[in-house]
């Protein structure tokens, strides 16, 4: 077990527990080759050279994630062959740069940089404003001047805390402001309550409880303030582990669960408690009482302290252990460990895992390591790699899953594959293994193997990547410009490569300012052809927000979904295009959509309203659906519509339903003259019909209504009484005959010449309904009528006198009529 | 006496999609706190009335209103308003708001669009200046069981709209309604349309499967075999006859709105004089479903013969001891359906005392004359006659388009004298109506000879019923006229469009035979 010894033997023992330092890139280039300067803005890299933490404030994004930095003007720096002028810079955790901008001159003192959890550069200023940058290529958000944080007057920053997305900032005069929403443009600070501290006193350190682990959801600021800490929120301050009495406190820092807290006291004793300080969980005399320059947690079980050229240790139990560092160190905490970053390394503190201790611990004989130990034989084409199988065969699942899990928290690529394979020579025996877990961890470590390359520079544990997500890691990378790694991880991963190609499209829109639209769309087609469904209208939105509106119109053509292309379309101006998309999608709110658009464009350009009509009088679903509208509430607009557009008939209805809706109105009362309106726009209606060809009956009818509205007023004001107007000519004519007034029915029969044969139905019909059965008789001999006498008949029928119909019935011409009549007599009888 | 029907027999789970429909709405009602008032239009009340029982919402601390031009009666704070996407409501919407305000009245308004928001009505909302005002949300209603074997649109007007007024909307809704059934039973593998409407509906449809596509990969086998979609333009003849089936007279004498009628108490023999209720119309009621179809002087028959039945059970029952308990049971059992029964015998009779009258037979009579086409002047003669007696202009128009429909039009001289004499009957403001039926091709003048005899013999409409107790073919709903469209979805079940090719262009609109097969991924 020669090989396994080698392994355990950088390990460290602190307590009971092993720790190893892995150094995941050494040494660190700072600068890239001359040939891949990718995505750095111009001039940037060659400046670089090397990076000097002492020199500089420096910010690192956990997850792996990169580093920014920018020399600190409040040291005196020797500058070699850089230029005087301060630069943003932006490196992969390689220390391979990413990007590199010039510092504003003239802002006020930087106070600290820091990472966002959706990796957007937060640069804090000593003034309290806050500046962001977006990756990949350190482009200000939003606006190129700092976001006010703190209220004016509060003295700037005297120290500040950052968590993924929020900060807390103490400032001079001892107040504490948070934001919560670091990300939005608004940032909306809120100070929280006064920590209550004495003139005579200092706030010696602070620390955060970020907001996921208070049970309020806002965060808890912790303030070491004389020989006190005291716990400040929104709502008040509290005084925290008096009985404990820990005295002044120089450091603190909060676990990565937000339970527990790291507090080095003055008297140089590193304490662990729980955030509420209810009790002391272990303590620890360091040899120096003086302040650490750094305090970090490595997982939940161990604490960090570094000093200059110092790093310790401390666990709970038993002797720390000490590294020596001859150069600057910054200790970035991770979920699982602490990555330690100097001028020249990036190294990866952790526990060792269990499973690697089974398998590589000295003198191990757990199944886990007989396994390894097999493989190895085996390979060797020893025979003991069977009698190791013997050994542990009722256990072998476990030492497999052991050495999948080992594997999983390898950085070096070898000793992954002998892990992996040692596994497989189990598996060989091992049927009821699911087979499932060995494919997934071979698909984790592809992936991770691929992201910890130094070109891509992300040394992401398997622990990090599962809290991370795919998904998260595939926008990182494509958020750094890694298009092609990030399309190959969705496929591999199966997942869909939809965000990849967007953003990619996207990027290559503002990348290809130079190349030709044409060209640029071929370019663009041939990958996002690549995924079903993608929103183009997206990609062409970016083509017009980059100024490109031809591309944009071009991009659009693709877009499948009418309710996205048609917003966009009108967005871009091609109002015409959208009209007719919309009248093909068959969505007739997407015409309206479009209808709108055009209709608020034209009155804000204040052209006139025919170029609106010109356009909609072209397209009959258009026309229809503004017609339809413009009923509802636009009237005067839909007249002005009918009449330029030669629409005379449908002008002549309009004001048709004006009259009704006069006659309706209860301030026309019946035989006043306000009924003159009403026949002036009937008459009105009158001329449009008779201006077309078309409509002579419409015409000839509206003619006749206005006559009869006057010959209906008249009669209202001879007898005094409003029954007429409203009524037809056949109830006018009923009316006056019921009324006596025989002379004015006739009147109005000659003027409307009304049919003899419908006369003999009105008059019958109303002198049965007052029971003038003489008149009914004598009107019967009057002439032969034109239809029988079967008006008569069913006027004495209706009005139940079967006597009087008896008069008639045998009148009756046709012998069918006549006996269905007598039918009927009898039938209503019997009812 | 359940309104809602009992849907378990239906062919589809049509219960699994009411019941999305009602936690739809109860999500709604939930996700607004505390006491509000529900106000609804008109129409959808009785649509809702289908799909849960409208008590049920007052649990929720929901007062119910119906929309109207008239100011809201509430003391609730907040309001609720759930209506159809049409221009007309948003204008009561707007009165209601401006009213509470004049009032000094401070509410909390949501506005609910049924079934989608529609841009055009969020547009009135903006120039009453109400719009701000308003929380927008949408209840996607689009199909409502009406009975175990029948889904409604819900759409009135679309007829209306699509003939006269231009305005496709429904087209595109029913597209939608059919896209979301696809997602509850799968893509319908075979489409037939007939007409302008249809054609574009299933096109839109497979549209929104390329935009929105219903898996088709873990959906199995399609429990939708096919889906026959026919423009009302295709069939203007059938409507305009008189319905002669119990349902079909329950519906022509007392209307028939979301699966029930509201009758005179009197009727339904109880004693309230002037009050109404309503009677549910549904296959929930087993004797209804059986009933329902049949002509009414069988059904009469039927339900006599049941009444007796039970009578001569009761007579031996009351006459014999020697019953055992389990035929007793069964005796009890039976006893059940009397309610039914003299549900069905108040209403029978109710509907015979129409039918009976000579006038009704003389209207089936002389529709069967006009299907026939072949004697003019009568007809005419009989149309004139009805105007100038002014009968009820329901009945006159609906002769009137059915003779203007078989007749391929009026001659100009006749069409101008009837239109005229329906003028002077009852009055001039029925001018747009005439005009909107010349525009649809309702009635018109005749511009050329009338294919309908040869439509007529094609498919045989017109049918001597030799046995009207058992009639085998359907012509027998309409005394000798099977309905068009009938004929029509006989073909397509049977064979397809494609035997009837020459004929289907004889009538409005093109026609289109659709398969839709797996699309296959690359």
């Amino acid at each position: 077990m020669s090989s396994s010894v080698s392994v355990a033997a950088e390990w460290d023992l602190l307590s009971d527990r092993f720790y190893r330092r892995i150094t995941i890139y050494s040494p660190l280039p700072w600068s890239s080759p001359a040939t891949t300067t990718a995505s750095s803005s111009g001039g940037g890299s060659s400046g670089v050279g090397r990076l000097d933490l002492s020199t500089h404030i420096v910010a690192a994004a956990p997850f792996g994630g990169p580093i920014a930095a920018v020399r600190d003007d409040s040291k005196i720096v020797q500058l070699h062959s850089e230029p005087s002028r301060r630069r943003l810079l932006l490196f992969s955790s390689s220390g391979h740069p990413l990007a590199s901008s010039p510092w504003t001159p003239h802002l006020p003192r930087l106070h600290s940089l820091a990472f966002s959890s959706s990796l957007n550069l937060l640069a804090l200023l000593s003034d309290g404003s806050l500046l962001r940058f977006r990756l990949p290529d350190l482009n200000p958000i939003t606006s190129s001047s700092p976001v006010p944080l703190l209220p004016p007057a509060s003295g700037g920053v005297a120290d500040a805390v950052f968590w993924g997305g929020g900060v807390a900032i103490l400032t001079e005069d001892n107040r504490v402001v948070v934001t919560t929403d670091i990300e939005v443009d608004d940032p909306h600070p809120r100070e929280l309550a006064d920590p209550g501290v004495a003139e005579d006193e200092q706030v010696l350190c602070m620390a955060v409880v970020e907001p996921q682990f208070v049970m309020s959801g806002s965060p808890e600021v912790l303030l070491a303030v004389g020989d006190r800490v005291v716990a400040v929120d929104e709502d008040g301050v509290q005084v925290l582990g008096e009985a404990l009495e820990i005295g002044p406190v120089q450091k603190m820092a909060v676990s990565p669960n937000g339970k527990l807290l790291a507090a080095f006291a003055h008297d140089g004793r590193l304490l662990v408690i729980p955030t509420d300080f209810s009790r002391i969980i272990f303590e620890y005399e360091c040899d120096s009482a003086l302040p650490p320059d750094q305090i970090a947690w490595c997982g939940l079980d161990s604490v960090l302290l570094y000093w200059s050229e110092v790093l310790l240790m401390v666990g709970p139990n038993g002797d720390p252990v000490q590294y020596n560092y001859d150069e600057p160190v910054m200790l970035i905490p991770e979920c699982d460990g602490v990555r330690i970053l100097t001028n020249s390394s990036m190294e990866f503190l952790h526990r060792v895992p269990d499973s690697t201790t089974l398998i590589f611990g000295i003198g191990s004989m757990s199944p886990a390591a007989l396994l390894y130990d097999a493989r190895d034989h085996y390979d060797k084409q020893s025979a003991k790699a069977y009698d190791n199988y013997q050994l542990i065969s009722s256990s072998l699942p476990e030492a497999i899953e052991a050495c999948i899990d080992a594997a999983g928290y390898e950085f070096d690529v070898s000793r992954q594959h002998t892990l992996l394979r040692a596994a497989t020579y189990g598996l060989a025996f091992c049927s009821r293994f699911p087979h499932g877990r060995f494919q997934e961890m071979c698909k984790i470590l592809r992936v991770l193997n691929a992201v910890r390359d130094p070109e891509i520079g992300m040394p992401l544990t398997v622990k990090q990547y599962k809290l991370l997500t795919a998904t998260v890691l595939i926008g990182r990378l494509i958020n750094a410009n890694q298009h092609l790694l990030a399309l190959r991880i969705s496929e591999y991963l199966n997942l869909n490569p939809e965000v990849v190609i967007m953003h990619w499209a996207c990027e290559k829109i503002t990348a290809s300012a130079a190349i030709p639209d044409v060209v640029l769309l071929e370019g663009l087609l041939d990958k996002l052809r690549l995924c079903k469904g993608i929103s183009y209208a997206a990609v062409a939105a970016h083509a017009d927000n980059s100024g490109r509106r031809k591309l944009a119109a071009m991009l659009v053509d693709h877009e499948s979904q009418s309710s996205k292309q048609i917003p966009l379309l009108l967005s871009i101006d091609e109002q015409d295009k959208a009209l007719q998309k919309s009248i093909d999608s068959g969505d007739t709110d997407l015409v309206y959509l479009v209808l709108f658009h055009i209709w608020q464009k034209i009155s804000v350009e204040k052209s006139a309203p025919l170029d609106f009509f010109g356009v909609i009088n072209a397209r009959p679903l258009a026309r229809d659906l503004f017609i339809a509208y413009a009923r509802h509430s636009k009237h005067e607009a839909l007249k002005d519509f009918f009449l330029s557009t030669g629409r005379l008939q449908d002008a002549g209805f309009l004001l048709l339903k004006e009259s009704r809706e006069l006659e309706r109105n209860p301030m026309a009362s019946k035989g006043s003259p306000l009924h003159g309106p009403q026949v002036r726009l009937v008459e009105q209606a009158h001329r449009l019909f008779a201006e077309t060809k078309e409509h002579l009956f419409e015409s000839k009818s509206a003619e006749e209504h206005a006559k009869l509205l006057r010959v209906q007023h008249q009669l209202e004001v001879s007898t005094k009484q409003a029954i007429f107007v409203g009524s037809s000519v056949s109830d006018t004519i009923k009316t006056c005959i019921v009324m006596g007034n025989e002379r004015a029915a006739v009147k109005v029969k000659s003027e409307f010449k009304v049919p003899d044969k419908r006369w003999y139905w009105l008059k019958s019909c109303a002198l049965a309904t007052v029971g003038n059965w003489d008149a009914l008789e004598t009107f019967s001999r009057e002439k032969r009528p034109p239809g029988g006498y079967k008006p008569f008949v069913e006027a004495c029928i209706d009005a139940g006198q079967k006597t009087e119909a008896l008069k008639y019935i045998p009148k009756l011409t046709d012998p069918g009529e006549r006996s269905e009549v007598l039918v009927r007599i009898r039938v209503d009888t019997a009812c | 006496m359940a309104q809602i029907p009992n849907l378990d027999n239906a062919a589809l789970n049509l219960t699994a999609l009411r019941e999305q429909s009602q936690k739809e709405l109860l999500s709604i009602i939930k996700s607004i706190r505390g006491k509000k008032c529900l106000v609804i239009d008109p129409k959808l009340a009785g649509t809702l009335s289908l799909i849960l029982q409208t008590s049920a919402l007052k649990e929720y601390g929901t007062e119910l209103r119906i929309l109207s031009a008239d100011p809201l009666q509430t003391e609730c704070p907040k309001v609720v308003y759930l209506v159809r996407s049409q221009l007309n409501f948003m204008k009561f919407v707007a009165n209601q708001i401006k009213n509470d305000e004049s009032k000094g009245l401070q509410r909390e308004y949501h506005l609910y669009f049924v079934p989608r928001r529609i841009v055009a009505c969020e547009k009135i909302l903006e120039e009453e200046k109400v719009h701000q005002k308003l929380t927008i949300g949408e209840y996607p209603l689009y199909l409502v069981p009406l009975d175990e074997d029948v889904l409604s649109l819900e759409l009135d007007y679309s007829l209306q709209e699509c003939l006269i007024e231009g305005d496709t909307s429904s087209v595109w809704h029913v597209a939608k309604a059919i896209h979301k059934l696809e997602f509850a039973f799968g893509v319908i593998p075979n489409i037939r349309a007939k007409g302008v409407a249809s054609t574009k509906a299933a096109e839109l449809l497979n549209h929104m499967q390329l935009e929105d596509p219903v898996s088709m990969d873990n959906m199995g086998i399609p429990e939708i075999d096919t889906v026959i979609l026919l423009d009302r333009e295709v069939d203007m003849v059938t409507p305009m006859c008189s319905q002669l089936t119990y349902e079909g007279l329950l519906d022509e004498m007392l209307e028939i709105h979301n699966g029930s009628v509201e009758v005179d108490a009197s009727i339904m023999g109880a004693q309230q004089d002037g009050k109404k209720v309503k009677v549910p119309l549904n296959s929930s009621d087993k004797l209804y479903k059986e009933i329902r179809d049949l002509n009414l002087h069988v059904v009469v028959q039927v339900v006599r013969q049941k009444a007796t039945s039970i009578q001569q059970d009761y007579a031996e029952v009351k006459s014999t001891n020697t019953q055992s308990v389990s035929e007793l049971k069964d005796f009890v059992k039976r006893l059940h359906s009397l309610p039914e029964i003299a549900r069905h015998v108040n209403l029978a009779q109710h509907l015979q005392s129409f039918a009976a009258k000579p006038a009704f037979h003389a209207r089936v009579e002389i529709e069967q004359i006009i299907l026939e086409a072949q004697t003019y002047e009568t007809c005419y003669e009989y149309i004139e006659e009805i105007i100038q007696k002014q009968e009820p202009i329901e009945t006159v128009l609906r002769l009137l388009v059915l003779f203007s429909l078989t007749n391929g039009g009026l001659p100009k001289k006749n069409f101008d004298y009837l239109r005229r004499e329906i003028l002077h009957s009852y009055g001039f403001e029925h001018m747009p109506l005439l005009y909107n039926l010349e525009k649809a091709g309702l009635v018109k003048r005749q511009e050329s000879r009338t294919n309908w005899p040869v439509i007529s013999r094609a498919l045989q409409l017109i049918v001597d019923i030799k046995d009207p107790e058992n009639p085998d073919d359907i012509a027998y709903i309409f005394a000798g006229y099977a309905p068009l469209s009938i004929r029509l979805v006989q073909h397509a079940v049977r064979s397809g469009w494609r035997s009837i090719e020459e004929l289907l262009k004889l009538l409005p609109g093109p026609h289109m035979d659709l398969k839709r097969v797996r699309c296959l991924d690359h």
